[in-house]
């Protein structure tokens, strides 16, 4: 279980943060909606213990950057981060020995085989594509069997299948009850699974929803998006 | 046209609005501005009355244009062997070439860019106004010319580089032709100093003087040009400054000719070379290494896959050693150690040669240990920092640490050792001061890693590396001033039997100083941010 509180993050004079809370449950995926510059990142890197802020951020009832929290966090980053000098298969062992994980082989295999990566198990990092390192990223990322899991724009720069592939992981993860975070501008590739959204803009919450919310209401979470982020638009346009 | 002059004056009108943002920049260039205007009016004050003085021999300065401008001419041969140097940049591939204006106008801008960039590399000169008046007794028009010729070897050699990439671009049989001319013509250069250095009796120096300042040597491309529209203007003879102006015009044509005639399509040819300099701009910029493009490829073996050992922290020592090894078969022993232990071997032959006191030993240990702190500026914990990875693992702070300086730490030990080997044996040094000798180099190295991790502490996401160059060599001579002080001070008090003792204080203090930044930095992870630089 995932609780941001109050969460402010300034860089200089610019609050890229500003006061941002949410609560995401076992079991639940949640998604940060948002137009670029919105905040989405800051707060994802924040949660992963990448960043300095002000507020509490608490992963399963541990502090942020405590062990335990560490040990039950999964973080994907925007960007691909690999090592040149690492093999995709030791980019798996590096990580499965900093965790000091137990019989992570058959679980690493199994990852590289769903992203289709198991042929290119022996090219170094600096050998692969954008999309290939995004791919070895997510497996990284999953192998630890995180509980808590942040996915920021997980589904750029990758083909159809791993696309596909992803979305069954995600839905696998949450069944077996992780709290999942997902940054996106995407809509339509969350559409059929999140369970709660916020919509974030200048750094702020804007909205939150959940699909209960929606589904009860009627509302459409695009056009509750486009309303908030271009509705905010035309307010500055009309006070000029 | 229109959109080409835009760009250009845009882009200038914008870097110089920029500095309003950068003021450090401004100062600086202020300063430098300053710098020149103060040259040239010493130039003008100073006025001529030092004409018939006695100058130095002016041939000196055309042996250092002359061989700055070959070493020039190297790279740029080089860069165009292997990704051919670059007039462009990233976003004139992705919005210029794609643009509906002609190639032969984007070539314009990218040579005028070039010629920009060359204008404010060769400001460099302008410094040396008064170096240049006191010695040869040289003017304006002289000061003018160097960097005329500056500019000149510069673009022509970047023209060159992108031709001799077009050239011989996938095709080895012309990249093997191009090196053996290179070569050709360099040994020929070699062979001219050896030959007047036989036939006339002169020194080296002398016979390359002479070889220099020979009317054959102005004929070089490029860089035998440079010298003759040098000598040309100091000599006044317009013959001289005509026929290099115009073998660089001939050259310049050439090569717009290669780069746009025909079929030749040079935006797929320049396309890798762009992206090799902007990669490597990048990596400059945020204190990291690229790999270079067209270098050896690493093949991974089967029994040296994987890591194979460490748990928690320690993995990060034994993924640094995997890497090392990847990069070098002996793991520690790279380019750097091998050019330290010839220069220190070298040295000691000197020394022991021309029986220089044994004094001279500790120049070596601190030139040294001057030269490990450039390179180990950039340890491996600074690497880590720009991955999450080291953020993420669970394990203390102190730890990851330790764990990500230990190659740093360690690669210092064995250069000292083979560097002080060699270096004992060479010039016969007591072998005990050798062993404590590369103790203290191997605690400089220590002290060094160490810096940089209270750099980061202090200054967390500083991406200037000038600054921290600074911050630390700062730091560093204020804290190890006291050591060196009581080291120097132990030499004289020492009896010539424990004379070997004489670098312990500095060795002791050294560990004393990395130990406790250690303890007091070790929660560098947990309090620095990461920003992916």
């Amino acid at each position: 279980m995932l609780i941001v509180n109050n969460v402010t993050k300034r860089y200089g004079k610019f609050v890229a943060n500003d006061a941002v809370s949410f609560e995401i449950k076992a079991g639940e995926i949640s998604v940060l909606l948002g137009p670029n510059g919105a905040g989405k990142s800051t707060i994802i890197k924040s949660v992963a213990g990448l960043l300095k802020f002000d507020g509490q951020i608490m992963i399963n009832g541990h502090e942020n950057k405590s062990l335990q929290a560490k040990r039950d966090l999964g973080y994907i980053p925007e960007m691909p981060a690999l090592y040149d000098m690492l093999t995709v298969w030791e980019h798996m062992e590096f990580i499965a020995r900093a965790y000091s994980l137990k019989n992570w082989k058959e679980r690493a295999n199994v990852l590289l085989q769903r992203l289709e990566l198991e042929d290119k198990k022996k090219k170094l990092g600096s050998e692969l594509s954008k999309g290939m390192q995004q791919k070895v990223s997510i497996c990284c990322g999953l192998l630890t069997e995180p509980k808590v899991i942040l996915f920021d724009e997980p589904m750029v720069g990758l083909d159809p299948h791993a696309i596909k592939e992803l979305k069954s992981m995600i839905l696998e993860k949450k069944k077996e009850g992780a709290a999942i975070l997902i940054s996106t501008h995407m809509l339509d590739s969350i559409d059929e699974f999140w369970d709660s959204a916020n919509i974030m803009m200048g750094g702020r919450i804007a909205a939150r929803r959940t699909r209960q919310d929606i589904e009860g209401s009627g509302e459409d979470l695009e056009a509750l998006f486009f309303n908030i982020t271009e509705g905010d638009k035309r307010q500055t346009e009309g006070e000029e | 046209m229109k959109a080409i002059v835009y760009l250009l004056v845009t882009r200038f009108k914008n870097q110089l609005l920029s500095l309003k943002k950068k003021p450090g920049m401004l100062i600086l260039y202020l300063f430098v501005f300053l710098m020149i205007v103060g040259s040239l009016v010493f130039l003008v004050f100073a006025g001529v009355e030092g004409t018939g003085m006695d100058y130095a021999d002016e041939r000196i300065l055309l042996l250092i244009i002359g061989g700055v401008a070959l070493f020039l001419l190297y790279t740029f041969v080089y860069s165009g062997l292997s990704t051919g140097s670059s007039l462009f940049t990233m976003p004139d591939v992705g919005l210029l070439f794609v643009s509906p204006v002609s190639s032969k106008k984007i070539l314009l801008y990218g040579l005028i860019s070039t010629l920009g960039k060359s204008l404010l590399g060769g400001i460099f000169i302008f410094y040396q106004i008064a170096n240049l008046r006191n010695n040869f007794g040289y003017g304006m028009k002289e000061i003018l010319s160097l960097f005329i010729v500056f500019v000149l070897v510069v673009v022509f050699g970047q023209l060159l580089a992108i031709g001799i990439y077009i050239f011989s671009n996938g095709n080895e049989k012309r990249k093997r032709l191009v090196k053996t001319l290179v070569y050709l013509a360099y040994a020929g250069i070699l062979l001219s100093v050896v030959y007047v250095y036989q036939r006339y009796g002169v020194g080296a120096w002398e016979a390359a003087l002479r070889v220099v300042s020979s009317s054959g040597f102005g004929y070089i491309p490029i860089a035998g040009w440079g010298t003759m529209f040098f000598m040309g203007v100091v000599n006044n003879s317009l013959f001289e400054i005509l026929l290099s102006l115009g073998l660089f015009t001939c050259l310049g044509a050439v090569m717009i000719l290669v780069l746009t005639s025909g079929k030749a399509d040079y935006y797929e040819d320049v396309l890798v070379s762009t992206e090799t300099t902007y990669q490597t701009l990048q990596a400059a910029k945020e204190g990291r290494r690229v790999a270079r493009q067209g270098g050896k490829k690493i093949k991974v073996k089967e029994q040296e896959h994987g890591i194979g050992k460490g748990s928690g922290a320690s993995t990060l020592m034994y993924k640094h050693l995997l890497e090392m090894r990847r990069k070098s078969r002996f793991i520690f022993l790279d380019g750097y150690t091998l050019f330290l232990v010839v220069g220190a071997g070298a040295a000691g032959y000197y020394f022991k040669k021309e029986q220089l006191p044994q004094g001279m030993d500790y120049l070596i240990l601190g030139l040294a240990a001057y030269i490990q702190y450039f390179v180990s500026i950039m340890g491996k914990l600074k690497e880590e920092l720009t991955k999450p990875y080291i953020y993420l693992i669970p394990e203390s702070s102190i730890k990851k640490v330790i764990a990500a300086s230990a190659t740093s730490l360690l690669k210092p030990c064995v250069d000292g050792v083979l560097i002080f080997l060699v270096y004992v044996v060479v010039r016969g040094m007591n072998p005990l001061t050798g062993v404590f000798f590369a103790a203290a180099y191997a605690a400089s190295g220590a002290v060094f890693t160490a810096l940089t991790i209270l750099y980061q502490r202090v200054l967390g996401d500083q991406p200037n590396k000038l600054v921290q160059m600074f911050f630390c060599f700062g730091i560093l001579l204020l804290i190890l001033a006291p050591s060196i002080g009581v080291s120097i001070a132990a030499a004289f008090l020492l009896p010539d039997a424990l004379a070997f003792l004489v670098t312990l204080p500095y060795t002791g203090f050294c560990i004393l100083f990395t130990i406790l930044l250690f303890l007091l930095n070790g929660n560098l992870i947990d309090k620095a941010e990461f920003t992916g630089r």
